[in-house]
């Protein structure tokens, strides 16, 4: 068994509902491996470091735990997949500096981001095998695997919102 | 009443320190922790009110996990840079 450290948001069908609410039902739910985030009416986010053997069956099963609590909630995102160089520096544990100066000198073999403009936005699971060719930065097999899981749930959410659906989509919009 | 956990009740003292809020109550949840900036731009947004098990599955875990969001906070950070 490895831990996965994730984030999963959900809309709730409300945008007047308070999120405190659902927070017992979703400890009984299965939810005591996370910390719930209520901050903002309409909207829920769970932090859950889960034991599981493997990512998708981690965040799979998160997510149908807090479906179980709430049918209709939506989830809008799960954790780590979309980065900047902030997070890529927290996550491999270095400076941000250090981070632009590889983008700089590696401009070509350096992982295409998803957008570049005032903000850069990369898929984790994108920039993840890069640094772990370095050799000199500690990239997690677990975070590697957890980041192409949310990558695929995130997107798949997305083509779903396009009306493109197919069964491998469905299998991960749980 | 502290929180029966060494772990966790240590980073309930911390958040204090910090400014958050420790409200009591619930049944599976000791209670909530709530952050002092109250701040609508705040990009922590959901976190900013968080709820604390009585008896989570791992509270190392669970102490770990509420301490991030502590030394998370964007304001917290920038308040704290200000003063070095």
């Amino acid at each position: 068994m490895t831990e996965y450290d994730f984030t999963l948001k959900f809309i709730l069908p409300n945008p007047d509902m308070n999120p405190e609410q659902f927070v017992e039902a979703l400890y009984e739910a299965g939810c005591d491996d996370a910390i719930i985030g209520t901050g903002k009416n309409g909207y829920l986010a769970l932090n859950f470091i889960r034991e599981a053997t493997s990512a998708y069956e981690a965040v799979a099963s998160a997510i149908t735990d807090v479906k179980s609590v709430i049918s209709e909630a939506k989830l809008l995102e799960a954790a780590p997949d979309f980065v900047g160089v902030t997070d890529v520096a927290a996550l491999l544990g270095c400076s941000r500096q250090n981070i632009r100066k590889l983008m700089v000198k590696h401009n070509t073999s350096f992982p295409q981001p998803i957008h570049q403009g005032s903000i850069v936005i990369w898929h984790l699971a994108n920039i993840l095998p890069y640094f772990k060719t370095m050799g000199n930065y500690k990239v997690d097999n677990s975070l590697l695997e957890l980041s192409k899981t949310n990558m695929q749930i995130n997107l798949a959410r997305e083509m779903r919102e396009l009306g493109i659906t197919s069964q491998h989509i469905e299998n991960f919009v749980v | 009443m502290p929180h029966p956990n060494k772990e966790i009740a240590a980073v309930l003292k911390y958040a204090i320190s910090q400014g958050w809020h420790i409200i009591e109550g619930g049944s599976h949840a000791w209670g909530k922790m709530i952050c002092p900036y109250n701040d609508k731009a705040c990009r922590c947004g959901e976190f900013c009110r968080m709820s604390i098990w009585s008896t989570p599955k791992n509270a190392s875990n669970h102490a770990k996990m509420l301490r991030r969001v502590v030394d998370n906070c964007i304001i917290h950070k920038h308040k704290a840079s200000r003063k070095e």
